[in-house]
């Protein structure tokens, strides 16, 4: 686990994504470790028509800024920030072995697509020391089962309502199958009267609005991940054909909304269930 | 001339040290939105000030006992601070403070300590019995004052040190070094944004295993040295030990209790000594809270505490907790383990994208401060007293903080050793 993180974490100023994320425009060669993981993210990004983009850093990183101040980026900066993110603007070179930033400015965040690297390599040597039942959580946004409860056919879990922790709006029935889930959320619960998402939509350069969750259903832990990343930022009408290029995933979108004061959590979307 | 040098020879690197905690302190307080709650932090808004001779504030000292020798430690530290004399009766302790702190002059009586050119301020850490004259001749000779906890071994001599205060300009504080606690005023910041809601009891405790006895080279030096055992320098653990936590009881609710009854006894260190080995008062406040407190000496298990408790939940200001009184559910991990140990199966709920577990607590509660925090506030309230006197500030509030102690362990020792419910004394005017 350790040296994943190393490999991938940008909060580590030694980790080799904290070497491309320095080299700005220059051309470096990645570990081979690194270099796999960006070829993947690049084949997601490819099958999710950019909607799963690990280059949002910068745009992600103005808007935080922004909101912890209660105020919105000008659209020159948004655009300015827009021109040092896409996945497109990062170059491998096939041969040479490198990566090269076309613009300076960029940085990559393996976020969400690490955890799940993660989670299925954890898995993957628990199978290979013959273990039958497991549940891995990785704070609850990643899980991983193996096989099925010591007591019951599945792993049941619920997905709960954010703001009512005691109720359940969803539960999926886990079999040897990976759980992600991805949503907004404020960046700032203490101030700004408008509740900016920390997911970024890559086509519109701007967060999400209000308080979604996508959680998705996959053979693969790494898919889960990306799926619910993607999904988050795709439009319903896309989603199916999005999903019909990926092997058997379910998924859910929840919705919370207002009424009455409160927050209620309304079942939006699902996807093989 | 010679003391500035061995003084900021002697804990120069320490002092650099708090005098940046400090400036960093002043920023803290003059932002804190608990202010009104706190009028006694004001003189910490003004920076600390460097080792010039102009900014420095010369100390003289009374009582070079264990108290007496933790505050020289902490002065040696403060900034702007030269400790000028140092005064004991008792010769050994005066002349080994003096080895402590160069430079120093040595006094065996106050009165001639008071009367020496170019004392800014001075610190009373006497037994009890001494404080209130002492505090006395110190006003009527022009010092800024900082007096040991309890204010008094009377009622009628908090009486007598608050009215001779009264209108002054001098610089009064009180040795409750809680009023100056980050931790206690983090827990203070907690009750009044409404975490535990009301506060409708307060308990607090300090429990110790020992006989608290100093050692005694000679028979005849018994009650100089041991003067907390006897009835005629101290009340024992009401004035010694409780007074802290009746002090933050009093703070936090705003008020002085209106009655009080108690039972003391001396039923273990049954050595000669005068003053109870236990203690146990409940204090009644006008608005039904009551506070309840107890001081024991043949047992630590449960050492100290201040349990500040309401609807909501309960803070431990001593180790510094906050309880819900209705948790969140524990994280769908633990709920899952538990529910497998006990051959159950449920669904193990949980709560989405990783942000959400911030939410979750458990039932051993919940640290107040993150930090580890090394100061009780007694270094903080001493550079508040300098600050002071340096400003020409008398402290807000601190009279009427150390009366309302004062007067309530002196209630509450009363009351046990009368065995009936002492009233607060009406008249008492701060």
């Amino acid at each position: 686990m350790r040296a994943h993180e190393r490999t991938m974490s940008r909060f580590d100023a030694e980790s080799p994504v904290s070497d491309l994320n320095r080299a700005a425009e220059t051309a470096i060669q990645p570990p081979q470790g690194l270099w796999e993981i960006l070829s993947m993210c690049r084949d997601y990004w490819q099958r999710t028509q950019g909607a799963f983009d690990i280059t949002l850093w910068p745009l992600n990183h103005l808007w935080r800024e922004h909101s912890g101040r209660g105020e919105e980026p000008t659209g020159e900066a948004i655009e300015q920030a827009r021109r040092q993110t896409g996945f497109e603007r990062l170059q491998f070179d096939e041969i040479a072995h490198t990566l090269r930033f076309q613009t300076k400015g960029m940085s990559i965040d393996l976020g969400g697509f690490g955890k799940g690297f993660a989670i299925e390599r954890l898995a993957g040597s628990l199978r290979a020391q013959r273990v039958e039942q497991a549940f891995l959580s990785f704070g609850e946004s990643s899980i991983t089962v193996l096989g099925s409860h010591p007591h019951g056919p599945a792993w049941p879990v619920g997905i709960t309502n954010m703001f009512q922790p005691s109720q359940t709006v969803h539960t999926f029935h886990l079999r040897n199958a990976s759980l992600s889930s991805s949503g907004t959320a404020p960046f700032n619960c203490m101030e700004g009267p408008k509740v900016l998402g920390q997911i970024i939509d890559p086509h519109s350069g701007r967060p999400l609005e209000g308080y979604r969750t996508i959680s998705v259903v996959s053979p693969s832990g790494i898919e889960a991940e990306v799926l619910s990343t993607a999904l988050l930022v795709t439009p319903e009408r896309d989603r199916a054909a999005l999903l019909s290029g990926f092997s058997t995933v379910s998924a859910i979108e929840i919705v919370y909304r207002t009424s009455a004061g409160k927050f209620v959590p309304c079942i939006e979307w699902k996807y093989g269930i | 001339m010679e003391s500035d040098s061995s003084v900021v020879s002697s804990g120069g690197s320490d002092r650099a040290h708090r005098r940046e905690f400090l400036k960093r302190l002043a920023v803290l307080a003059g932002s804190s939105a608990l202010l009104a709650d706190l009028p006694w932090w004001s003189p910490l808004r003004a920076q600390p000030v460097g080792d010039s001779p102009a900014d420095r504030v010369r100390i003289g000292l009374v009582g070079v006992g264990t108290r007496g020798n933790l505050l020289i430690a902490h002065l040696l530290r403060t900034p702007g601070v030269e400790i000028a004399a140092l005064c004991d009766d008792y010769e050994p302790h005066l002349q080994a403070g003096l080895a402590r702190v160069k430079g120093a002059k040595g006094f065996a009586d106050y009165r001639q300590m008071l009367d020496m050119p170019g004392l800014d301020g001075v610190v009373i850490a006497t037994p009890l019995y001494l404080h209130a004259r002492m505090c006395l001749d110190a006003f009527s000779a022009g010092k800024n004052v900082y007096c040991e906890k309890s204010l008094a071994y009377t009622i009628e001599e908090c009486q007598a040190v608050a009215d001779a205060y009264r209108g002054s300009k001098q610089v009064f504080q009180i040795g409750h070094q809680r009023l100056y606690s980050p931790l206690i005023l983090r827990a203070l910041e907690l009750v009044r944004n409404g975490e535990i809601g009301q506060i409708t009891q307060i308990r607090a405790y300090w429990h110790r295993h020992g006989n608290w006895r100093n050692p005694v080279p000679d028979p005849s030096l018994e009650r100089r040295l041991n003067w907390r055992l006897y009835r005629a320098y101290s009340c024992g653990l009401m004035t010694e030990l409780a007074s802290h936590h009746i002090q933050v009881a009093n703070w936090f609710l705003g008020a002085h209790p209106v009655a009080c009854a108690g039972y003391g006894s001396i039923n273990y260190w049954k050595d000669g000594r005068e003053l109870y080995d236990n203690v146990n008062v409940v204090y009644r406040y006008a608005d039904g809270t009551q506070v309840i407190y107890d001081a024991l000496t043949s047992n630590r298990l449960y050492g100290e505490e201040i349990q500040i408790m309401g609807p909501k939940g309960t803070i431990e200001a001593v180790s510094g907790k906050i309880f819900a009184e209705n948790p969140p559910p524990a994280p769908g991990i633990v709920q899952l383990i538990n529910g497998i140990e006990h051959g159950f199966f449920n669904t193990v709920p949980i709560g989405g994208p990783s942000w959400v577990p911030d939410l979750k607590q458990d039932t051993k509660g919940n640290l107040i401060v993150s930090e580890k925090l090394t100061d009780d506030g007694t270094a903080i309230g001493l550079a508040a007293f300098a600050n002071a006197i340096r400003l020409r500030q008398p402290i807000p509030g601190m009279m009427e903080q150390a009366c309302r102690a004062g007067v309530s362990v002196l209630m509450g020792q009363a009351s046990m050793e009368q065995q009936k419910e002492i009233a607060w004394p009406e008249e008492f005017r701060v």
